[in-house]
C-alpha cells in the first residue's frame, strides 16, 4: 500500500514538532520490538489539552503518527483524548497498511501515558 | 520554478500546490538496486521484439536467426570475464543464477561432504539458499567482515574441513559495494587441490561487480560466476552462471534442453540479445564509467562530509566499488530519510525494513560492528554512467534539507543537543 499525499504531507510538514518548555506532562514511549520512539509533550488547563509538541524517531509511519495526533489533540477536551483510537489516527494520515498500523498503537499509548502521569500528579 | 535538467530529462513532476506549478528534478541515484536501458542496448534487443521473434530450438530459419543471436552474445558475455562461451549459461536473473550454483553443487557434491563457507554479507538470493541448506542438514560457516566490510584470507583458511566442499564468496557487496578478496580465495583453492583435495569449489556472485570491475575468471580461479543484466544498462529479467569447464552441478530447471541441459526453458531471445550488447559497451567504456561516477561519489562525499554533522561511513573506501557510497546518518532512521529524498525527487536506497512493528537493520551494516542507530540510519547512493555534476549538487541540497528537517524532530537528536559538553 502506498503512502497517501496527506501522509507524505505530514513527513514533509510535521504538525506541532518540538517540546514545550512549559509542559505539565510529557510521556515517551518506545516500540520495544523495533524501538521507535514517540515522546508528546502536553499543557493542560481547565480539561483541555493547550498546546501539544511531539519528537519521533523511526519509520515514516511512526513519524507521521505522531503529528497527526500532535494535530488532532490540540484543543481538544482531556475526555475526548482518553477516547481517540488507533483507527482514527490511521485515518487521519490517509491510512496504512495493516502491517504499519503498530504506529498508530504507538501514538495513543503515548498519548494515554502522558495523559495518565497527569491525572496522576493532579487527583 | 525549478527546471528538470537531470539524468531523466523528460521527467516534470508538480509537486507544489500553492498556486504555481513547481517542477523538481528527478535524479536516479539508484544504480546498484538496477540501471536504466542503454539506447544502444534496446536498440539492439528491439529487432527480437518484433520481426525476428523465433524460438532459438526450432530448426527453421527464425529459430536459426534467434539461435545466432543467443551465440553471439554467449560470446559477449564470455569476453567480459574472459571465460569460453560455452561455459556461459543463461537465467532469468542472478537470483536463478545464484540458486543455480548454489543448490545445483551442493546437491551434486553432497556425498564428499556438507560444509559450506560464506561471507556474512552475502545476497539475499545467497544468503537465502545458505539458510535452506542449513535447514536440511548442511553445516555453514559465515566469515566476519569486521568494520571495513571486508572479509580475511586467514578466516578463510581457518574455515576449511575436511568435509568443506565451497566456498562462496561474492565478490562486491551490494550495500557498501567492498571488493572482496576473490582472486586470494581462489589461490587458496588451487593451493588446496594441488595438496590433492579435489573435492572443493569455488562460487562468486559478481552480480554488482561483473561491468565495473575487469574480470578475468581464469585469473580469479573460480569455478562458479553469477553475472545479471540489468545492473549493467540491459533489461530485468536476464543473468547468467559461469561453470567452469568440466564443473557438474544438478540443474534446478528440467524438462528441456536448453542451454546444454543445465536450465530448462525457452531463452528469452531478445533480454539475452540485450545482455550481451550490455556486456560488449560495459567492457568498452568500463574505465570512463568508473572515471565518471568515481568522481561523481567523491564530488557528492566531500560535499556530505562537509555539509552534514554525525555521519559514518560505511565499507572501506578505498577498496569498493567506484560507483557507491554508503552513509549512516545519526538520530535518523533510513526510510524516513529515504522518503523525504524521494519527495523531493531523488531516489536511493536502504537496507533496513520495518514491517509489522518488527526492523530488520541491513544486515550488512550490522555486519560491520556498527549500533542498531547506525544501522537503521543506513542509506546507499549509487551513481551511474549518465549522472551529471548538477544531480549530484542537487541530491546533497535535498539530503541537507531532509536530515535537518528529520533531526528536527528526532528525540534522540534533542537529548544530545541537552548533553553539556565537556
Amino acid at each position: 500500500m502506498p503512502y497517501s499525499d496527506t501522509f507524505k504531507d505530514h513527513l514533509a510538514n510535521p504538525r506541532n514538532a518540538g517540546e514545550l518548555s512549559d509542559a505539565n506532562t510529557v510521556a515517551e514511549e518506545t516500540n520495544p520490538v523495533c524501538g521507535d520512539r514517540l515522546r508528546l509533550s502536553l499543557r493542560l488547563s481547565n480539561d483541555r489539552i493547550e498546546a501539544v509538541r511531539f519528537l519521533a524517531y523511526g519509520c515514516p509511519p511512526t513519524l507521521a503518527c505522531g503529528s497527526a495526533i500532535a494535530e488532532m489533540i490540540e484543543g481538544m477536551r482531556i475526555d475526548d483524548a482518553t477516547k481517540l483510537t488507533r483507527n482514527q489516527i490511521v485515518d487521519a494520515v490517509g491510512g496504512l497498511s495493516s502491517r504499519k498500523q503498530h504506529a498508530a498503537s504507538l501514538a495513543i499509548e503515548t498519548l494515554q501515558s502522558a495523559l495518565a502521569k497527569h491525572a496522576s500528579t493532579h487527583r | 520554478m525549478l527546471r528538470c535538467v537531470g539524468a531523466f530529462g523528460s521527467c516534470q513532476r508538480p509537486v507544489c500546490g500553492d498556486g504555481e506549478l513547481q517542477i523538481v528534478m528527478r535524479i536516479y541515484l539508484d544504480h546498484s538496486a538496477t540501471t536504466p536501458i542503454d539506447e544502444r542496448v534496446l536498440e539492439a534487443m528491439l529487432p527480437f521484439l518484433r520481426d525476428k521473434f523465433g524460438n532459438a530450438s526450432s530448426v527453421h530459419q527464425f529459430g536459426q536467426d534467434a539461435r545466432a543471436a543467443i551465440d553471439l552474445a554467449r560470446r559477449k558475455v564470455a569476453s567480459l570475464i574472459n571465460a569460453r562461451p560455452n561455459e556461459i549459461v543463461f537465467t532469468s536473473g542472478g537470483t536463478e543464477a545464484n540458486n543455480l550454483a548454489l543448490r545445483g553443487i551442493c546437491e551434486a557434491v553432497q556425498k564428499y561432504g556438507r560444509h559450506l563457507i560464506v561471507s556474512a554479507i552475502e545476497h539475499p538470493s545467497v544468503k537465502g539458499v545458505v539458510d535452506y541448506l542449513e535447514k536440511q542438514g548442511w553445516s555453514i560457516t559465515r566469515l566476519p567482515v569486521y568494520e571495513h566490510g571486508i572479509i580475511r584470507l586467514a578466516d578463510v583458511s581457518a574455515a576449511l574441513r575436511a568435509d568443506t566442499v565451497l566456498i562462496s564468496v561474492m565478490m562486491a557487496n551490494n550495500e557498501i559495494g567492498t571488493i572482496q578478496p576473490v582472486g586470494d580465495i581462489g589461490a587458496l583453492v588451487r593451493t588446496e587441490r594441488d595438496r590433492g583435495r579435489k573435492q572443493l569449489w569455488f562460487h562468486t556472485d559478481a552480480v554488482q561487480a561483473a561491468g565495473r570491475l575487469p574480470i578475468d575468471v581464469e585469473a580469479i580461479g573460480c569455478d562458479l560466476m553469477t553475472l545479471s543484466a540489468h545492473k549493467i544498462y540491459a533489461p530485468k529479467g536476464t543473468g547468467a552462471l559461469f561453470i567452469r569447464r568440466g564443473v557438474r552441478l544438478m540443474p534446478q530447471q528440467i524438462g528441456g534442453h536448453q542451454e546444454r541441459e543445465r536450465r530448462a526453458g525457452t531463452e528469452s531471445v531478445a533480454n539475452i540479445v540485450a545482455f550481451g550488447a550490455a556486456a560488449e559497451l560495459a567492457g568498452a567504456e568500463m574505465a570512463q564509467r568508473n572515471q565518471h561516477t568515481s568522481e561523481l561519489r567523491d564530488r557528492f562525499e566531500s560535499k556530505v562530509q562537509s555539509r552534514i554533522d554525525d555521519i559514518v561511513f560505511n565499507g572501506e573506501r578505498d577498496l569498493r566499488l567506484a560507483h557507491v557510497s554508503n552513509i549512516s546518518f545519526r538520530f535518523i532512521e533510513g526510510e524516513g530519510l529515504l522518503i523525504h529524498l524521494d519527495m523531493q525527487g531523488v531516489a536511493v536506497s536502504t537496507g533496513s525494513a520495518c514491517s509489522s512493528g518488527t526492523l530488520e537493520p541491513s544486515p550488512v551494516i550490522k555486519a560491520l560492528g556498527r549500533d542498531e542507530e547506525l544501522a537503521r540510519g543506513a542509506i546507499r547512493f549509487s551513481f551511474g554512467k549518465d549522472n551529471t555534476e548538477a544531480d549530484v549538487d542537487y541530491a546533497v541540497e535535498a539530503l541537507v534539507r531532509a536530515v535537518a528537517s528529520l533531526r528536527e524532530i528526532s528525540p534522540l537528536a534533542r537529548d544530545m543537543e541537552s548533553v553539556p559538553s565537556a
